[in-house]
């Protein structure tokens, strides 16, 4: 984990009501003409994250913090399709990280819109004006996408990364034969996957006597045991491979063929570490994409 | 009008002076002042102080009058002579002229004649656009010419004062390290996009005969490819930065009817809310073949730039309101690391913000702390709001000054405009052979698929975002 910068940032605010996007650029410019210490505003991406209202309060404490190691422009969209009224509410805020040693601070930015009514059905057409330029486009999609949905077909165009995570969808492993059309527009993590990092790992060492294994059982969330299970069909090239789940809020034991696998060193990352991961990443990963299809085969 | 009230917050105005409003509108001296103070109310950038307006409001009169009656340039005249003699101003007079083309002939012919023999000087301000193709654009030079020398006549293009394009001058020639990297050797292709998130607003009479590349590409967006590429001025006198820009214009081509693309918006989605095609605008023709987009790519053939493009774009009710200047610069010859560690890093832009967030910035590649050596690009920003604590002035402000002043810098000379104009005419020759199939992007994106073959067609694309 990367060094903390400050233990918390310096924040300035705005918000408006039924705002034009030009009012939260003007908003913004303000926001950094005020400020009393002389701010560096360094950017590696833009951060833009699709939150429906009941995953606000996790989102907002999942991106907490994350302006220090991503400096960036996080854009929170919060839809709200089914109010009669087509606006825009928006807030937005200035986190200022001091650099040890220096007067100086790491300035990123978050612009919040609320969506409301036909306006969250165009959101591309929000969130271009926003983007910085040049930069990669992470997208962070809580809970399951709606696929086939214009919002989601149209963000997933500006996006570089798609981010998932698989725990917050029902019915799996189905809703994987959706995702797996969506990777060949966009590189897509899974933060259910990210978190079976430190398992595959040291599943990975009981080579060459995992080979034959023939029956999984997973104690943790259904997108971890079908990741996993899908991970070691298509490593072993194999699809005979059965999986037993028994249901837990997080990834606490495996046991290949009745024999419990031992459990990985450390304790497991804070929800923004394992995001702040994959906001590092850029190219394809070929190998959870092997899984997916082999969790739907 | 906010300009000038800008420049009396700040006390750069002349401490005599008069504004005398012309129209043909029935009015008076009240109503007139009314009107303007609702308009500084609402556009000034400063908050708005009775004691500042006052001020302005004492030196503003009105004159109703039509230049095309018999005598009807009398009126104005008895109002300024008498202002003049009652503030002692000494003759000096700037007239603004933001009138429609067919009227333009007429009061610059009584302006001419009225100011033959009179003491102290006068500066004619002309706004765009001048002309619609090479021939009126020399038929127009040649009218002024017989009335006003050129160090008297200001056409004004408001992209010449914004900041940060006076700031591409300032970048380039008072920096030592981006001049001996500014040329063919180092610098892959410029990107400049003039984008616009708005539509025609009601103005289909103008935009219908001007499209895209009469109202931005002649003007706004040549100049900003002058300044671009242009070689350093021996000094910063209004010819020698003048000389210099016009020896770009003279330079640039495009090399064919394929490098240009044009394009008209159909429905689309703007800012999430549903927006008309152009042909659906008020005014605007059924069956209307006027571009709201062009985009081209250019060739500056000097030893500077030589086989070098110059891409530019631009148009209405695109995916934002942007306007930047990105030097693309040369991949690393040799980059020493694996393929796989380098996924996030692209090439080394210098991308100049005109607007909106004015400022620079540069994109270079940076190691990702941590084990291992993954790269990626980052970006230094300047910007403009951070770094200077004085608000910067609106474009008509500085522009205005400088008319006051006499200084022609940011001003558009005759053969400037002329070199525009021949350009925009070999390319709008090529369009009358072919009936364009408009529209050809849907509002709220970046144009139509054919603007990013253009580049696909070079291995290169157009800047994302």
């Amino acid at each position: 984990m990367a060094a903390s910068l400050s233990a918390a940032p310096e924040r300035e605010r705005w918000s408006g009501e039924d705002v034009t996007l030009t009012d939260v650029g003007r908003a913004l410019s303000r926001l950094r003409e005020s400020s009393e210490a002389e701010g560096m505003r360094t950017s590696v991406m833009t951060h833009v994250a699709w939150v429906p209202e009941p995953w606000l309060e996790q989102a907002r404490v999942a991106l907490a913090g994350m302006g220090e190691r991503h400096p960036s422009r996080t854009i929170i969209l919060v839809p709200d399709a089914d109010t009669g009224t087509n606006s825009i509410d928006a807030a937005a805020s200035l986190e200022r990280y001091a650099l040890p040693g220096v007067e100086r601070n790491i300035c990123s930015e978050v612009i919040e819109l609320h969506l409301h009514g036909k306006r969250a059905k165009a959101p591309a057409s929000i969130v271009e004006p926003l983007l910085v330029s040049d930069l990669p486009v992470f997208l962070r999609w809580r809970g399951e996408p709606p696929w086939g949905a214009p919002e989601l077909d149209q963000l997933v165009r500006l996006t570089d990364r798609l981010v998932v995570d698989s725990t917050e969808w029902d019915d799996l492993p189905f809703p994987y034969r959706n995702l797996v059309h969506l990777f060949d527009r966009a590189a897509v993590s899974d933060i259910a996957w990210a978190r079976t990092s430190r398992w595959r790992t040291l599943l990975a060492s009981l080579w060459p006597g995992i080979a034959d294994v023939r029956v999984v059982r997973v104690r943790g969330t259904a997108a971890q045991a079908h990741l996993l299970r899908g991970w070691l069909c298509s490593r072993l090239g194999r699809d005979d491979i059965a999986l037993e789940h028994i249901e837990a809020e997080r990834l606490e034991g495996i046991d290949l063929d009745g024999e419990a696998a031992p459990f990985p060193p450390g304790d497991p990352p804070p929800p923004s570490e394992v995001l702040s991961e994959e906001l590092d990443r850029f190219g394809r990963d070929r190998v959870y994409e092997g899984a997916v299809r082999a969790a739907i085969a | 009008m906010p300009a000038l009230y800008a420049l009396m917050v700040r006390r750069l105005l002349p401490p005599r002076f008069a504004v005398v409003g012309v129209a043909r509108t029935e009015g008076d001296d009240d109503a007139f002042r009314s009107d303007m103070k609702e308009a500084v109310q609402k556009h000034a950038r400063d908050e708005f102080r009775d004691d500042v307006w006052d001020e302005l409001a004492q030196n503003m009169h009105y004159v109703s009058t039509d230049f095309a009656d018999e005598g009807g340039e009398d009126k104005l005249e008895e109002m300024v002579e008498r202002l003049d003699a009652e503030r002692d101003l000494g003759g000096n007079r700037v007239y603004y002229l933001a009138v429609p083309p067919a009227a333009f002939t007429t009061i610059v012919g009584a302006l001419g004649e009225r100011r033959r023999g009179a003491k102290g000087w006068t500066r004619l301000i002309v706004e765009k656009p001048f002309g619609h193709d090479l021939a009126s654009a020399r038929g127009l030079n040649a009218m002024l010419g017989e009335h006003f020398t050129e160090d008297e006549i200001f056409r004004i293009d408001h992209y010449l004062g914004k900041e940060t394009v006076q700031n591409m001058l300032a970048l380039r020639f008072a920096n030592g390290i981006f001049e001996p990297i500014w040329n063919r050797q180092f610098v892959d292709h410029v990107q400049i996009t003039v984008a616009e998130s708005i539509g025609i607003e009601g103005r289909a009479g103008y935009y219908e005969s001007a499209g895209a590349i009469r109202d931005i590409f002649q003007n706004h967006l040549l100049q900003l490819l002058a300044l671009t590429a242009m070689e350093p001025p021996i000094d910063f006198t209004s010819e020698s930065v003048r000389n210099e820009k016009v020896k770009v214009l003279r330079a640039l081509h495009t090399p064919g009817p394929k490098s240009v693309v044009r394009g008209q918006y159909g429905r689309g989605f703007v800012e999430g809310e549903e927006v008309p095609a152009y042909r659906e605008e008020k005014d605007v023709a059924p069956d209307s073949t006027t571009d709201t987009y062009v985009a081209a790519k250019l060739y500056v053939d000097n030893w500077r730039w030589a086989d070098t493009p110059f891409y530019v774009r631009m148009g209405k009710r695109l995916a934002r309101r942007e306007t930047t200047i990105a030097i693309q610069f040369k991949r690393a010859p040799h980059p020493p690391f694996e393929e796989a560690s380098a996924e996030g890093l692209r090439p080394n832009v210098l991308l100049v913000h005109v607007q909106p967030d004015e400022g620079v910035s540069l994109a270079i590649g940076a190691k990702v702390p941590g084990q291992g050596m993954q790269i990626r690009t980052v970006h230094m920003d300047f910007l403009y709001g951070g770094a200077f604590r004085t608000a910067m002035p609106e474009a008509y402000e500085r522009l205005i000054l400088d008319t006051l002043l006499g200084d022609g810098t940011l001003f558009t000379r005759s053969d400037e405009v002329e070199e525009q104009w021949l350009l925009v005419d070999s390319m709008v020759a090529a369009w009358q052979r072919d009936r364009p199939g408009f529209p050809n992007y849907a509002a709220g994106t970046w144009g139509p698929p054919s603007a990013d073959d253009l580049l696909h067609r070079d291995g290169r694309s157009w800047r994302r975002h």
